[in-house]
């Protein structure tokens, strides 16, 4: 009966290493686990077969994370909940036992163990689309290493799995070991994939925003690189979405809405986490992203989902990017004419000065107005001699006519003294902007109640044509998210070139304006190349991509996140902002890493 | 006729045997007797339980015989492992607790019986409803992760480590009326021939046996009556209105309603439990034999909750080839039917608002009223109605289980010094439970219909012992008892689930878990005894487990055992101690019980379909490689234990003092590991070493001893100093309610394990903490996780208890009382919901703890969640129970009947301000609190 002490698992879930790579087919579902390891969190979904311990297994997922380190430790977001080390990321004062910092750094590192395994058992198949598989290995554990970099700059580099304990290295290594294996894997990987797998094009995307970084992670600049691999995903097949399928104006919410795998927003995503929410379920990710952001008065069927988790905000430094500048505007018309608005709407009320036209032709007069509640009548050089007003609501306008009636907004109107006729049409501009304001404070005087800061509603469980995403019971949702998407490589190569890095600033202009276009609906977001500046690029990164787990980086890369340069509401956890130590520009190693492993040390100022 | 000495009255079932041979009988009910086929100058023996054995030569034909009731009781004998011996004769520290010491009153489970009874083993439930699990731990807690209860064994067979699925306490397995005695082995010399499975100290439980007698019955019934006695301090409908009036905004105030809901009220009644068994000894067919069965029915006080339980047991221990052959039969087996309320009513109880009634009429939810949004639908932040919670709610299970052995021991012929025993048992179990949610449950799922989740399992233990027993005097100074054999164990687990919702969802909807492990075992142990002055013992047994690495699975536990008993020295003759022995003992044990299986193996666990991946249009199953540790070993734990024994002035007196140093090595710990050199960020490793250092001393008194009264009092007190000496790094553990992860316990070196690990609040002259404001301890100007201190751990220094008997002719009076000492608790209720915000957030008016009117804290942050201002000294002393009876030897002819009346859980006294002092772990939330009850009670010999 000795033999009875070799038991091996009868567990019909548990499967030996002869199981799993018996052959290709079986081995694609260990390939899954690497690109689910940074969607979902564990075995059971929502939660249950956690892959990382020591913290809630729905906090453990990769990109609420990244949320949480990229944004909430940003101008781009505040949380209201007291959850252990959450507080301590807006305030930027975080200690080396953060929850967060020390589990996203175990799980960055069981990528690479998960990758590392896999590359040395698929090695041992033969088939030809296990050489795919590999390459894909590959670029996510470049992919885990690249925000190892990011984030904690000095990591042990692993290839293999061994139970030694690993030697640190230096961010430069960790640089070189990702560019290495990039530029090694940009012809293995397939020319193109099925959704949800990478090819090339996420190779180059990868490095051009690797390079995009090399001047803060290396202390060489690596512009030039950057511009050569932006322009090679720019000529590659995927897209920006052009395409409004709920036709609200804009094709940019299309992006984060339940259907964004079909309905044209998945030609931009060159490197997407998909969710599902029947097969696919976390409590992180886009099911995070949704409900924690719905709170006060807000309609959670609205977004596709059975309530909201009431605390995720943003602040002013954000909102304040979509600020319409209607002065601008105007003067983009022509020039300012002696035909102007006048009346309650107006912002002087009937008493003026009237708000002044701009005469964009012989007769024609137009404005970008921001108006209230109340009428106006449309009037010359400041005298009731020379007035206008419609009698029958019909766009027609009459000398002395009815005042006309209109309620608050942003307007963009138009007078036409030849045929007497006048447009009143909303001015929504930028769309990317999707906030809800009512019921919410635009200040925050305290972080955790929700009302103050406004809600963002960027992120929805329903489809282009409103519907609820798969999950009937509204608790998971469908949307994947875009972790690299063609935009932001747009905007990598506008920075790189204005960085030095060559390239074409007409082209960077022209990029830029594309996806103003898409969010404006028109042209009238549109910029010129005077306006092209570094610091116009971080808004315009800030304006199409919060919310999407860049900020911090971008921050960083600008000198901003830590330094007086710019501040916004409780940075340093005080209400107007203050600078912290330049050591916050990394987080530490996490405490229970250093002291299981004697061969690291600490990042400086920790 | 034989009587008992000091009565005159009959003594039933006495055996009387000619010297020399095997025959003999037994006496009737009234202690009369025959035997014939007797011979003048046969010597006749007449030996007793309890009573000193007499030999008298037959010289007439009516031979009557008084016995002596030996005041000593030397010679109870003791069960320890694989053999029992005579307590005079023991070498290690056990306690045996026999049916007449047995606490009385309201008792559902074994373990109940000893509550209080032994110096350094704690008793603790986990809440009050019928049936629960009540938690053991004997001299402090011996490990991190691994089970910290004993090893239970009943008639030879240890019982599976884990939990029985629906039901609540692995003990309720027995019914307690059963139970003959309890041994509980404290030290690794007495416990270490269990090896591995002994870590945590052994209960042996002994059932009662058939006897060779006249049939006898008992019958006993009683009723419980339940009332909940306490409720949390949460705000009244009055207080919560004016708070919500002066704090609140429009719309707050606009949410009030108009009742006056005590929900707490709602949710807890006055509840009932009946106890009848039957039980018959005697020889059947030439067969000693007993059967009993019992049926329990208690309900709790939570509305809803029941436990129902039917027992039958069968003793058969026949003997052939002249006595040279026994075999004991042992079958038991249960049957429960629980019905579990929902827990999460206790919370919403204390959350819901006060102002709003029960019911609405406009409710879509059965007519419950609910926190509802626009859609109709509840808010999903939103507490569910707790009495629609109990009431649209079912979550019931039923429990099989058989444990029964053949224990066959064989007495050589040839060799009648050496017997060969063979042990067979079988421990099952098999468990059905659903879990049935109305579609009328008040939920935020517009598309909800309801759900059923429902559950098999099946647990089976099987063991094998076989061993030789050498038992020889020589020259009759020289005693030696030598014993060695094997033992093999199986434990298999095969588990089912089936969820309604994943099958709706059309995901995979039937579950199925098994797995096997299988434990290994040789073992042997000589006593020598000189004199019966001086004893010596040695054990040692080899353990291997499937649960280990095969280079690493055996491990060796060995142990050493001296005593002296001093009150037999010469010198001693005209003392007063009738005993006086002196132990000392060393011992170790090993522990992986509660370790998962096939830690060692590379294996990949596959997803389940709620978490597959999309690629393309197709979800894949994935393959997860699991962390692994190779080289996982024994835990292994050593004990050091000096101990006397004492009797003294007719063993009026008596008692004992143990002083003990228990150190346990390689603790296996889930344990942080470089995730870039493993699986995960957490192995199963063997990590650290622990220490628990304590002082045991007991007294047992009886003061007033005449025909008519009698008076006993017994006292035991034990103090216990438990230390992590070693650990790398901190664990945190202590999960509390409020916020999501939050830590407030921590294992350290140098520390207890689960020491609360805190910010230290900061006050103002008035002595009201200040909100958000905290001890800068380490000086650096930031409030973070380093400012975090050591503030007290929840187990207690210092455990006494205080028990008293009195008998008055037919009267008998017992009283059972405890004491805890110096350990601290957390109170959760107040640190999760007192804080002002939480009235109104989330669109809805939630109630408050009262705490708020103290603290006055507005928002609930980590830091405040983890002030010290939240931990409180939670020592207390508790009146158990008071049981009063009254006997009537003869009410009718070979009649005896006792009826009794018991009160439990009388009383409190402690400074702690939170529901119940005595919290297992030390956090107390959503406690469901221990009712008073008062038992009703008769029983019948016949």
């Amino acid at each position: 009966c000795h033999d009875d002490l070799d038991q091996s698992p009868i567990d019909p879930d548990s499967f030996t290493q002869e199981d799993v790579f018996a052959d290709a087919s079986t081995a694609k579902g260990a390939l899954a686990k690497l690109y689910a390891s940074l969607a979902l969190t564990g075995q059971e979904g929502p939660a249950g077969q956690p892959d990382i311990a020591d913290i809630d297994e729905g906090f453990s997922q990769y990109s609420r994370m990244l949320f949480n380190l990229n944004e909430i430790t940003t101008d781009h977001a505040v949380v209201g909940w007291g959850d252990p080390g959450l507080p301590d990321l807006h305030g930027l004062y975080w200690s080396s036992s953060n929850d967060f910092t020390e589990a996203m750094y175990s799980r960055l590192a069981q990528v690479v163990s998960f990758s590392n395994s896999f590359i040395a058992n698929a090695s041992e198949l033969s088939e030809t689309e296990v050489e795919a598989y590999i390459a894909e290995a590959r670029f996510l554990r470049a992919f885990a290493y690249y925000n190892l970099m990011d984030m904690y700059a000095n990591v042990p580099l692993t290839t293999v799995i061994s139970t030694e304990l690993p030697m640190q290295s230096n961010r430069t290594e960790i640089f070189a070991f990702v560019e290495a294996e990039l530029l090694e894997i940009q012809d293995i990987l397939l020319a193109g994939n099925e959704y949800g797998r990478v090819d090339q094009v996420a190779a180059w995307a990868l490095l051009s925003k690797l390079y995009l970084n090399a001047q803060v992670w290396t202390g060489t600049d690596r512009f030039a690189d950057c511009v050569i691999f932006s322009d090679k995903v720019m000529s590659s097949s995927y897209s920006i979405n052009m395409n409004d399928a709920n036709g609200n104006g804009s094709a940019y919410d299309e992006l984060f809405l339940a259907d964004n795998n079909t309905n044209g927003a998945q030609d931009e995503f060159i490197y997407a986490l998909n969710f599902d929410g029947l097969q696919s379920q976390t409590y992180g990710g886009t099911t995070f992203l949704v409900h924690a952001a719905i709170g006060g008065n807000m309609d959670a069927s609205e977004f596709g989902v059975n309530g909201g988790w009431g605390g995720l905000r943003t602040t002013k430094s954000l909102v304040n990017k979509f600020t319409v500048d209607t002065d601008a505007l105007n003067a983009s018309l022509g020039t300012q004419s002696d035909w102007g608005l006048v009346g309650s709407a107006t912002p002087n009320g009937w008493d003026g000065p009237d708000a002044e036209m701009h005469e964009t032709g012989t007769n024609q007069y137009a404005i970008y107005v921001t108006l209230v509640d109340g009428e106006f009548k449309f009037r010359f050089a400041e005298d009731w001699g020379n007035n206008y007003g419609d009698n029958d609501a019909d766009n027609t306008i009459e000398p002395d006519g009815s005042n006309i009636a209109v309620t608050a907004g942003t307007y963009y109107i138009t007078l036409d003294l030849d045929t007497l006729t006048y447009t009143i049409d909303l001015y929504l501009g930028d769309k990317r902007g999707m906030f809800h304001s009512d019921g919410q404070n635009l200040e925050i005087e305290s972080i955790p109640p929700f009302e103050d800061g406004y809600a963002v509603k960027k992120f929805k469980n329903v489809d282009s044509n409103g519907n609820q995403g798969n999950d009937a019971g509204g608790d998971f949702v469908d949307t994947d998210l875009p972790l690299i998407r063609l935009a932001e490589i747009y905007l990598n190569y506008a920075e790189a070139a204005l960085r030095g890095g060559g390239g074409d600033l007409g082209t960077a202009v022209n990029k830029i304006n594309e996806l103003r276009t898409r969010a404006y609906g028109d042209t009238s977001g549109n910029i010129s190349s005077s306006d092209l500046t570094l610091d116009f690029v971080l808004d315009e990164r800030s304006r199409e991509l919060y919310w999407e787990g860049q900020r911090r980086t971008d921050l960083v890369r600008y000198n901003y996140f830590t330094t007086e340069s710019y501040l916004w509401p409780f940075k340093g956890d005080e209400v107007n902002g203050l600078s912290v130590p330049d050591y916050r520009n990394i987080f530490p190693l996490p405490i229970n890493v250093l002291s299981t492993n004697p061969n690291l040390t600490q990042n400086i100022g920790y | 006729k034989v009587t008992e000495a000091s009565s005159g009255s009959g003594l039933p079932g006495v055996d009387i045997l000619i010297k020399g041979t095997t025959i003999g009988t037994s006496t009737d009910f009234d202690g009369n007797y025959i035997l014939e086929n007797v011979k003048t100058g046969d010597i006749l023996v007449v030996s007793y339980m309890g009573f000193k054995t007499q030999e008298l030569t037959v010289n007439s034909t009516t031979i009557n015989v008084q016995l002596v009731e030996d005041t000593e009781s030397l010679d109870e004998v003791v069960v320890i492992g694989y053999g029992s011996v005579k307590k005079e004769d023991l070498t290690g520290s056990a306690d045996l607790i026999t049916s007449d010491d047995f606490n009385k009153g309201n008792v559902v489970s074994a373990q109940q019986l000893i509550n209080g009874k032994v110096a350094g083993v704690s008793v603790t439930s986990g809440g009050g409803a019928p049936g629960e699990g009540q938690n053991i731990v004997i001299r402090g807690l011996g490990s991190l992760s691994l089970t910290s209860s004993p090893l239970i064994v009943v008639d030879g067979v240890p019982l599976n480590d884990g939990g029985v699925g629906g039901s609540r306490n692995v003990l309720n397995l027995i019914n307690p009326n059963d139970i003959e005695s309890m041994v509980v082995l404290k030290d690794a010399s007495a416990t270490s021939i269990y090896g591995s499975r002994a870590a945590n100290g052994v209960i042996m439980i002994t059932t009662k046996k058939g006897k060779d007698t006249e049939f006898k019955f008992n019958v006993n019934s009683s009723t419980t009556l339940y009332t909940a006695i306490d409720e949390v301090d949460v705000m009244n409908a009055d207080q919560f209105s004016n708070l919500i009036e002066q704090t609140g905004d429009a719309d707050a105030i606009a949410r009030l309603g108009n009742a006056d809901t005590n929900w707490q009220d709602q949710i807890y009644v006055g509840a009932i439990g009946t106890d009848h068994s039957i039980s018959a000894l005697g020889n059947a067919w030439g067969v000693p034999m007993r059967a009993s069965v019992g049926h329990s029915d208690h309900e709790g006080t939570l509305k809803g909750d029941e436990f129902k339980r039917t027992t039958a047991s069968l003793n058969l221990s026949p003997s052939f080839l002249d006595d040279h052959l026994k075999i004991e039969l042992n079958a038991r087996g249960m049957y429960t039917e629980n019905k579990f309320a929902n827990r999460d009513a206790i919370g919403n109880a204390a959350s819901f608002d006060p102002t709003q009634s029960v019911y609405d009429e406009n409710s879509i939810f059965a007519g419950y009223y609910a926190w509802t949004g626009t859609n109709g639908y509840q808010l999903n932040l939103a507490p569910t109605n707790p009495v629609a919670q109990l009431a649209l709610n079912q979550d019931t299970a039923e429990v099989r289980r058989l444990v029964g052995n053949a224990k066959v021991d064989y007495k050589l012929h040839f060799f009648p010094d050496v017997t060969a025993t063979v042990n067979v048992g079988l421990d099952k179990s098999n468990s059905h439970g659903r879990n049935i949610t109305s579609e009328f449950m008040p939920t935020s799922d517009t598309s909800w219909n309801g759900s059923r989740t429902a559950f098999t399992q099946e647990a089976t233990n099987k063991l094998f012992d076989a061993y030789v027993t050498y038992n020889k005097t020589f020259n009759e100074d020289h005693s030696l008892n030598f014993v060695v054999g094997h033992s093999y164990q199986s434990f298999e687990f095969d588990n089912y689930s089936y969820d309604s919702e994943d099958e709706e969802d059309g995901n995979t909807y039937e579950f199925i878990d098994k797995s096997k492990n299988v434990l290994l075992s040789y073992f042997g142990r000589l006593n020598y005894d000189y004199k019966g002055k001086y004893l010596a013992t040695a054990t040692l047994r080899a353990d291997a487990s499937s649960k280990l690495n095969p280079d690493d699975r055996w491990g060796y536990f060995s142990s050493y055992a001296l005593a002296w008993n001093i009150h037999k020295e010469d010198f001693m003759e005209d003392g007063i101690f009738n005993e006086l022995k002196l132990r000392v003992g060393y011992g170790e044990v090993g522990n992986v019980n509660g370790l998962a299986d096939y830690k060692f193996l590379t294996s990949y666990l596959a997803s389940q379909s709620t978490a597959n991946y999309q690629f393309g249009n197709s979800f894949y199953q994935t393959y997860r490689p699991e962390p692994l540790n190779e080289e996982l070993k024994w835990e292994v734990g050593r004990t050091f234990n000096v101990g006397i024994d004492y009797g003294l002035l007719d063993r009026r007196i008596t008692g004992s003092v143990n002083v003990y140093l228990k150190e346990t090595q390689d603790l296996i710990a889930s344990s942080f590991v470089d995730p870039f050199t493993n699986f995960g960020n957490r192995i199963e490793k063997n990590i650290g070493d622990m220490e628990n250092r304590g002082i045991e001393f007991v007294i047992n008194t009886t003061p007033v001893k005449t025909d008519d009264f009698e008076w006993n009092v017994n006292y035991n007190i034990s103090f216990n100093d438990n230390e992590v000496t070693k650990l790398p790094f901190d664990q945190a553990v202590g999960g509390i309610s409020g916020g999501v992860g939050n830590n407030v316990q921590v294992h350290t070196e140098g520390e207890a394990p689960y020491s609360f690990l805190v910010y230290e609040q900061v006050y103002d002259a008035t002595g009201s903490p200040i909100e958000g404001v905290f001890v800068d301890r380490n000086g650096d100007d930031i409030i973070n996780d380093n400012d975090r201190y050591i503030n007290n751990n929840p187990y207690a220094d210092v455990l006494m208890g205080l028990n008293t008997n009195f008998r008055y002719k037919n009267f008998d009076l017992a009283i059972v009382t405890r004491a805890s000492l110096g350990n601290y608790a957390y109170d959760n209720v107040a640190s999760s919901t007192s804080y002002l915000r939480r009235a109104t957030e989330n669109s809805i008016l939630t109630n408050l703890h009262t705490d708020q009117f103290n603290s006055g804290f507005v928002n609930s942050t980590e830091n405040s969640l983890l002030s010290d201002y939240y931990i409180s000294e939670a020592s207390f002393f508790k009146i158990d129970n008071i049981t009063l009876g009254y006997n009537l030897p003869n009410v009718f002819k070979d009649t005896a009947l006792r009826v009794y009346g018991s009160m439990q859980n009388v009383a409190t006294i402690t400074d702690y301000k939170g529901l119940d002092p005595e919290i297992d772990g030390g956090i107390d939330n959503n406690f469901y609190p221990r009712p008073r009850s008062i038992v009703f009670g008769v029983n019948i010999d016949f």
